[in-house]
């Protein structure tokens, strides 16, 4: 345990050399300068716009870490050659895939936590400048903790494209992790029309095959609810706590597969 | 080790797709709205935001005018209001001024009465003479607009003047002078109307979803000369036996007929308290309302 | 108990991607390691000292055979506590300084506080790394980063070390420094396995060497034992000679071979019959300087071409069934 909390302290201080969190700046110029520029284009909108961009821009910020930062993990050090260093130590080849799966995650972690604070403390701004006649009309407050249930989905659907691009750069070239990783968490997106392919389709063996990458491929499509807090529609606790629970049980066979992988693997 | 590895894997494995048959059985994600919603409506700064890809914007801002029409059409609300139709093709066309269809679409569906459309003549008018003012040879506007007046507004005097002006532009078809002369003569006749569709429907550059359109608009014709026809045999035979006909059975038995009457798309036609009308399945309807836009021989 | 002990050790590598061929990295390798001693692993390059290494670290997986180390098999978590080990042309995380890699390498040894902090001062003292210590890795020369990696292998004061190649990159001193550094740890009673291809390097440090060749264990033992490495012949470098007294030289027989480096600066061959001190006392009588003496020796690869005939090419696994 202490030696996976020391690989992971490791690759966040790798993250943070590396100005992987410089992204925080750039989300919060593009949140002030999209919320000041609004009020020129739109009438009234604007708050639901900054929301939507919000949680969008914290999705995809986050998205574009976890796969390119989660196909280089352990590939840059196998590629490198850091690895031999460190094997020779006193650690499980587990625990290295572990350890360094833990950093990005709290790389993540940090990410979307400040993402968080500014998201919010934009909103708080732009709450100041309705009229109050104005604010009763929202569908829901302008800093609505609600929120926070889509972004707790986004964090756990970060964690797992992470564990999916870990996962293919225990045995692939980056380039190839990349597309993989990518194309999955596409796929995931459409997966409900995987689900009514069969409507679709005639033959009896594409719909069962649709049926199988239903249950197997990763459902990315669930953890996306930002449309619904945006509206302040009902999304009930069960919802995300099950969705939640699937990411973890998916992350742990991903994981699980690396390690078997990984701990195969011949360093030539 | 090895078959522990394995062991697990399955479970987890079993747990992925145990959890994700329950986010089935619950209906997948909570209800959403896919509210329509346009962020940025002026023209002008949409221009400046799409940089040098004004063209592709615009092709994006088709799409998603064509799709809200389509579904707004579908949705089964009552309150389909098309609120987005004209901001949106309003944005197609200021970003890319020579992109046609849109205007023509526009001309067509802004006019349409609901439930098929906002019912905003007025809409579809300063659309079109957006296009004049972009494309200033194109004879179609001209009578595109004329055609607005015609159909939307039974304004024949000003239909025929578009009409006489587009005649006017140095490339117009021949046929247009006379379709002048017959809307100012006969304006809201149905034979009038049917020129009108004819043209568009033979016409080269017209779209497909246009073409449809005429298509449709000349098989409503067809229909309401069909529903006359059969609406003087039901009426002469209540004429006759002093009674409505409750069914084509009995018009067949009296010998006014044989067979069940079809509108022009193969749905039987229905009598209703001596009314023939339409069957509410028909492609068809609504019919433009009989006397008032079309101009029923009195 | 052995420090290092391998049984019939065997690697193969797949080559090709469309009909994968087996190559032979490692045919069927058995030493044994004595603790306390500085071991020589030696071999031509592509010779297999590599991948034998990496066999003992298990970054790589046997096709067949054992090895162990300490009593234990490799890759024993248990033991590497207690053994070291310099990569070949090491390579380390660009974003630390050398500070922070030998404390990131003890934190997973559980060294902290005062004690990890004063035991890394020390060793990149011990290894010649100055101020620069503070200095983010990617900034670090190919030298200083050999220098870096022999201090993270000796961060827990192992028991055994495993070096491969540790004087490429250095300069002269560097390697003399290493020398020492190699022969202190020895006193200590720690074991040094280390590889070179440079024979002078086993000279100067170990008891006992192991000699590599296409994968196959082609000779080992005592040094002085393996009378292949002897001497040849000896090489002088002189300056201040002049031509009347070079052609003296040949004709008596004492000069074999003379390479004129400049005016009056030759470096002259003699036979092994010729005792380089006396000449060298003669000559320095004369008025002649002498800049240097080099014993003359067979290379590995002399050696190794006679040793089997010709030099190893092929190693597919047919050509070594037959």
């Amino acid at each position: 345990m202490r030696t996976i909390r020391h690989v992971a302290v490791n690759v966040f201080k790798e993250c943070v050399r590396d100005k992987v969190l410089y992204n925080l700046v750039a989300f919060a110029s593009l949140l002030i300068a999209v919320s000041y520029l609004l009020g020129q284009l739109t009438a009234g909108q604007d708050v639901k716009i900054v929301k939507d961009l919000g949680l969008a821009a914290i999705a995809i910020f986050g998205l574009l870490i976890s796969v390119f930062i989660g196909i280089g993990l352990v590939w840059k050090e196998v590629e490198r050659r850091s690895i031999y260093g460190l094997l020779s130590k006193p650690i499980r080849r587990s625990e290295f895939i572990i350890g360094k799966y833990a950093g990005l995650a709290l790389t993540l972690f940090v990410n979307v936590a400040v993402m968080t604070v500014v998201f919010y403390a934009v909103l708080a701004y732009l709450n100041t400048q309705f009229p109050e006649v104005v604010r009763t009309a929202w569908p829901a407050p302008a800093t609505d903790p609600g929120m926070l249930r889509a972004i707790v989905l986004i964090f756990v659907e970060l964690l797992l494209v992470t564990a999916i691009a870990l996962f293919f750069s225990t045995f692939s070239s980056p380039f190839l992790s990349a597309a993989l990783t990518c194309g999955l968490w596409v796929i995931g997106h459409f997966n409900a029309d995987l689900r009514n392919f069969e409507a679709v389709v005639e033959s009896r063996p594409a719909a069962l095959l649709a049926r199988g990458l239903y249950y197997i491929l990763p459902n990315f499509a669930a953890f996306d609810i930002k449309n619904q807090v945006v509206h302040a529609l009902p999304v009930p606790a069960g919802y995300v706590v099950t969705t939640a629970l699937y990411g973890c049980v998916y992350i742990a066979l991903l994981i699980t597969g690396a390690v078997a992988i990984f701990s195969r693997r011949d360093f030539k | 080790m090895k078959a522990r590895v394995v062991a697990l894997c399955v479970v987890l494995m079993g747990g992925v797709v145990g959890l994700q048959a329950l986010h089935e059985h619950r209906g997948g994600p909570p209800a959403s709205t896919s509210t329509n919603l346009l962020y940025v409506r002026s023209p002008e700064a949409m221009r400046r935001l799409a940089l040098s890809y004004d063209a592709l914007l615009a092709d994006t801002y088709w799409i998603r005018a064509v799709q809200h029409f389509g579904e707004t059409r579908r949705s089964t609300e009552s309150t389909n209001r098309y609120d987005l139709l004209f901001p949106l093709l309003d944005l197609t066309v200021s970003l890319d001024p020579y992109f046609n269809v849109p205007y023509q679409f526009g001309a067509i569906f802004l006019a349409e009465e609901p439930p098929g459309g906002p019912g905003r003549p007025d809409l579809a008018i300063a659309l079109l003479e957006k296009g004049l003012k972009a494309q200033p040879e194109k004879w179609e506007f001209a009578q595109a607009i004329g055609f607005v007046h015609y159909w939307s507004r039974q304004d024949y005097p000003e239909a025929a003047a578009w009409f006489a002006k587009a005649a006017r532009f140095p490339n117009a078809p021949n046929w247009m002078a006379p379709l002048a002369a017959t809307t100012l003569a006969v304006g809201g006749s149905r034979e009038s109307s049917r020129q009108l569709w004819r043209q568009v429907a033979e016409s080269e550059d017209a779209g497909d979803w246009f073409r449809r359109e005429a298509g449709r608009r000349l098989q409503q014709l067809d229909a309401m000369d069909q529903i006359d026809q059969l609406q003087r045999a039901v009426s002469s035979y209540a004429a006759r036996t002093g009674r409505q006909a409750s069914g084509w059975g009995e018009l067949n038995q009296a010998g006014y007929l044989r067979g069940n009457p079809v509108d022009p798309t193969g749905v039987p036609y229905r009598i209703d308290a001596g009314v023939v009308g339409l069957d509410r399945q028909s492609r068809l309807n609504p019919l433009p309302t009989a006397g008032v836009k079309i101009g029923l021989p009195q | 108990m052995d420090a290092i002990s391998t049984e019939s050790l065997t690697k193969h590598y797949h080559v090709g991607f469309w009909r994968p061929r087996p190559y032979l990295a490692l045919d069927g390798l058995s030493l044994s390691v004595r603790q306390g001693e500085v071991f020589g692993f030696l071999g031509p390059n592509g010779a297999g000292k590599t991948t034998t290494l990496k066999l003992l670290m298990q970054l790589i997986y046997p096709t067949s055979g054992r090895a162990e180390i300490l009593g234990k098999p490799v890759g024993d978590v248990g033991v590497k506590r207690r053994i070291g080990y310099l990569p070949e042309n090491p390579y380390f995380y660009d974003h630390l300084t050398a500070e922070e890699l030998l404390e990131y390498f003890a934190g997973l040894f559980g060294y902290s506080g005062q004690d990890r902090r004063r035991r890394i001062e020390m060793l990149l003292d011990e290894v010649g790394i100055g101020p620069e210590r503070r200095l983010q890795l990617r900034k670090f020369s190919k030298g200083m980063l050999q220098r870096v990696g022999i201090a993270q292998s000796l961060i827990n004061d192992p028991e055994v070390v495993f070096f491969d190649e540790p004087m490429s990159g250095l300069d002269p001193l560097g390697r003399r420094e290493i020398r020492h550094l190699i022969l202190k740890l020895r006193d200590r009673g720690c074991t040094v396995f280390f590889s070179s291809h440079v024979l002078s390097d086993a000279e100067t440090l170990c008891s006992r060497v192991a000699v590599l060749a296409g994968g196959r264990l082609v000779a080992a033992g005592d040094l002085s034992e393996l009378l292949a490495f002897q001497v040849r012949g000896w090489e002088i470098v002189v300056v201040g000679l002049t031509d009347s007294d070079l052609e003296k030289l040949k004709t008596d027989g004492v000069v074999t071979h003379a390479i004129p480096l400049g005016p009056q600066r030759f470096a002259l061959d003699l036979p092994l019959t010729v005792e380089p001190a006396r000449l060298a006392t003669s000559l320095t009588a004369q008025g002649v300087q002498l800049v240097s003496i080099n014993p003359v020796r067979e290379t590995l690869e002399d050696f190794f071409v006679r040793q089997i005939g010709t030099a190893p090419k092929d190693r597919g696994l047919g050509t070594v069934a037959r």
